[in-house]
């Protein structure tokens, strides 16, 4: 291992280690941990003249648990299994509702802002996890590293806005808060809002899951007819 | 000691599960990933009690506490994309933010607006000796 493999993984654990503590001591979205670490990381990167390039293979070692973590959310929903069951229906309606209504309102705005197709065609999948983002974006014409860094800020956003909106929009029942992070930001969405409660955290892995399977299975029809 | 050995083999077994995932979503050609797949494959494993909870629980714990971490290299990325984000900022954040607000009001709204229906319904009904299921 390098030096700078070794300096850019000591960096990153140190800036996630501090955004967790400075989230426990002042609580606010700029405070979110997943914003906070990469902001103080890029800093520092580009103050050293470290490029993601350089950055790439610490970071390879780093997301490897990533799979494995996301299978581990199996664990949550198992132990919520009987709420998620029973809510079944509010949750599927809330979810179509939902992917439909971010889908065609971010089609739309870009073509409002005479933004590209193909920008469109990334904006569509901005809510689903990575891996299934990129495969869709490419089946509907859009751009897959695009489609990444949209999927990263809207993961993003939900987990540093999203509760504080939900509250604000008097969305208060653990479940469907849930359900709305899981869908609407995915894997990021899903790692803020599990500190809220278990059970927002599973509803939210779930989400997520079905989200995914859903947008690629639809959007590959709606995207054309919009 | 001992517990550190459990940590480590419960996030071995993960880890299998995660592979085997992926091996089942590109043998199908599933249009989902692997890592979702895997997730469905453990909560079966559980639900079917096949896998007792108890041989992941700790290093599931810890892993979905630390989940927010393993984005964070992957969000570093961002820092190639500062000339298009410069370039139509404005618009996309516009786009981005503002879809992602409506899709968050009518997932949230919706699913708290049926299943309040649905529990005042069920308390209605259990009055009348049945449960209203779906």
């Amino acid at each position: 291992m390098n030096t700078i493999t070794l300096f850019s993984i000591v960096l990153t654990v140190a800036a996630y280690g501090l955004a967790r503590l400075l989230a426990v001591r002042f609580s606010s979205p700029l405070t979110t941990p997943v914003f906070l670490s990469t902001v103080m990381i890029i800093l520092v990167l580009a103050g050293s003249g470290i490029t993601y390039q350089d950055y790439t293979p610490a970071k390879e070692i780093m997301t490897y648990l990533l799979g494995p973590a996301t299978v581990a959310l199996a664990v949550p929903l198992y132990h919520n299994r009987d709420v998620l069951l029973k809510k079944a229906a509010p949750a599927f309606w809330g979810l179509t509702a939902g992917t439909l209504a971010t889908v065609v309102s971010a089609v739309w705005m870009t073509k409002m802002f005479h933004l590209t197709e193909a920008t469109a065609a990334s904006a569509a999948v901005k809510s689903v996890t990575t891996p299934v983002a990129i495969e869709v974006a490419r089946m509907i014409g859009g751009d897959p590293a695009l489609a990444a860094i949209f999927v990263m800020i809207a993961g993003m956003f939900g987990a540093m806005f999203g509760p504080w909106l939900l509250t604000v929009m008097k969305v208060t029942d653990p479940f469907a808060r849930g359900l709305s992070i899981g869908t609407t930001a995915h894997g990021i969405g899903t790692a803020q809002i599990v500190q809220e409660g278990s059970l927002q955290g599973a509803v939210s892995g779930a989400a997520m899951g079905a989200a995914s399977i859903f947008t690629s299975l639809v959007l590959p029809w709606l995207f054309p007819l919009l | 000691m001992k517990n550190s050995y459990l940590f480590v083999a419960q996030i071995s077994f993960l880890w299998l599960i995660y592979q085997f995932g992926l091996f089942i979503s590109e043998f199908f050609h599933l249009p989902v990933p692997g890592n979702v797949v895997g997730m469905i494959i453990l909560f079966l494993l559980l639900s079917l009690n096949i896998v007792k909870v108890g041989w992941v629980e700790k290093g599931a714990q810890f892993l979905n506490k630390h989940l927010a971490f393993f984005f964070v290299p992957i969000a570093v990325g961002l820092m190639t994309y500062t000339s298009l984000l410069k370039e139509s900022g404005l618009a996309l954040a516009v786009m981005l933010l503002g879809s992602s607000i409506i899709g968050m009001a009518l997932t949230g709204g919706v699913a708290q607006l049926l299943s309040s229906r649905h529990s005042k319904k069920e308390k209605g009904e259990d009055a009348s000796e049945h449960h209203h299921s779906i």
